[in-house]
């Protein structure tokens, strides 16, 4: 071993370690932005990971099938229960919502929010392995025109945003993320209740995320539909962010917090749409 | 190992080109996986890289480490590099100590890949989840860090498998003679 730490070959590697601390310092340096390494890698390897995500989607979804059956089963009987209670009420809406396919749901946002520039529809190339918050990479990239900082959705709501851009990937931090705050308001309610919807570990292991900082006397509900505000800039006013599933009071007893159901089922996304550009979106002074 | 002959040494330069091309094949299998699905998944490149370092020279294993750890940061997203100099330094370590004092057993292997997977995932916990003060963190160390490494452990024992067999088949022997044989025979007693 002595033998070893004096060698030659021990300095290389030595070397070499440093060159590869080099890199991350490098890597920490390009701010959100792949270094080409990554960048090439994620060209490379893109079509295989398309393609071996699609046969996981199929496989896992199979295995849910089977595992969860008596789960279905019931929840079958249940959702039964509910539609004939809703049917006559929604019968024209369900009617619309057969009919609309996944690219007229994207053509319906631009609709609603006529201010909003959205990229072509993304695909999900696969979630990031073992990220609890469910972040995921997607297979379009600064050469589609995608930007760092950009909100991505889908026609039901707000999914998340843009935090690492290579030429032809982008990677998206969602909403059930901690490090994602977004100011919001609720829909029903009027402006008086709003808070910023930042995510939890414990909600988001449901598949669920929080609104804090919420007022003491708020008039949420069960159920009410939060939307974004749009005061930072970064994300479009009036976007659907998800509905209030409890509302109750913060630990330190002086504000109240709310658990939010997302509008969009974050797990299991299979394409989404990027928001290159709206009314009042704040330039990042540290772009190029 | 000694080469004798020009067609040896032909043999030796395609059984390591092999080689070293089905490892890569394994990493890049291994990273595909990574990258698919939604579920926990063991962190594969791990085993991979510290399977092949147990049975390659320091600067191999060094090589290997880095771009295994490369992989792992783009499949889990963390800052580049980060993984890459962690595993280099692990697999340089492993090749080292199984070159001087461990045999090349199941057991150590497990073992090593046991010892290295928690104390990357531990790292991960720490860097990623505990340091950011996140409130109910420890959920993060239970449902995640602890099941993946489980996973990672067991997935090491398939990871060596694969390697036994490229190893058994395309890693160089040493050639001996009859006469060379007896004498080992006779010095060792």
């Amino acid at each position: 071993m002595r033998e070893f730490f004096k060698s030659t070959r021990f300095k290389i590697l030595l070397g070499f370690l440093a060159f590869l601390v080099g890199i991350m310092v490098f890597a920490v340096t390009k701010g959100g932005y792949s270094v080409s390494g990554a960048s090439i890698i994620n060209t490379v390897t893109k079509p295989f990971r398309k393609v071996s995500n699609s046969i996981s989607m199929k496989i896992e979804r199979t295995l849910d099938k089977v595992t969860n059956a008596t789960e279905y089963y019931n929840e079958n009987q249940r959702l039964k229960q509910q539609i004939g209670e809703l049917n006559n009420q929604l019968t024209e809406y369900k009617a619309m919502k057969e009919e609309v396919e996944e690219l007229r749901k994207f053509v319906m946002i631009k609709e609603e929010h006529e201010d909003l520039i959205i990229s072509q529809p993304c695909d999900v190339l696969g979630y990031v392995t073992n990220d609890p918050f469910k972040s995921f990479t997607i297979d379009k990239g600064s050469a589609d025109g995608i930007g760092l900082h950009c909100p991505v959705a889908t026609a039901e709501g707000l999914v998340g945003i843009t935090v690492e851009v290579s030429e032809h990937v982008s990677t998206v931090r969602t909403i059930l993320s901690p490090d994602l705050s977004i100011a919001a308001v609720s829909s029903e309610s009027g402006s008086t209740d709003y808070g910023i919807i930042e995510g939890s570990i414990l909600e988001s292991t449901e598949g669920m995320t929080r609104l804090i900082h919420l007022d003491i006397e708020n008039r949420l509900k069960v159920g009410d539909l939060m939307i974004t505000t749009g005061t930072s800039g970064i994300f479009p006013k009036d976007y659907s962010i998800g509905t209030v599933t409890k509302v109750a009071l913060d630990s330190n007893g002086l504000s109240a917090y709310a658990e939010i159901e997302p509008c969009v089922d974050i797990g299991r996304l299979s394409s989404v749409i990027v928001i290159t550009d709206f009314d009042g979106k704040r330039e990042e002074a540290d772009e190029d | 190992m000694r080469i004798k002959t020009s067609r040896e040494k032909r043999i030796l330069i395609l059984k390591t080109a092999v080689r070293w091309i089905l490892y890569y094949i394994v990493i890049f299998a291994g990273f595909i996986f990574m990258t698919s699905g939604t579920l926990k998944k063991p962190v594969i490149l791990i085993p991979i890289a510290l399977c092949i370092s147990v049975g390659n020279n320091q600067l191999a294993s060094a090589a290997t480490g880095a771009i295994c750890g490369f992989l792992i940061d783009i499949s889990c997203g963390k800052l580049f590099g980060y993984n890459a100099v962690v595993l280099t330094a692990f697999c340089i370590l492993i090749s080292l100590v199984f070159e001087l004092y461990l045999k090349n057993k199941f057991i150590n292997v497990l073992i090593a890949t046991a010892a290295v997977s928690f104390i990357s995932g531990w790292l991960d916990y720490k860097f990623y989840y505990e340091m950011w003060n996140y409130e109910n963190v420890e959920i993060i160390f239970r449902e995640v860090t602890l099941p993946v490494w489980l996973y990672t452990v067991v997935s090491s024992v398939f990871v060596f498998l694969i390697i036994k067999l490229i190893n058994h088949f395309l890693m160089p022997r040493e050639h001996l003679t009859i006469e060379e044989v007896i004498n080992n025979i006779k010095q060792n007693g």
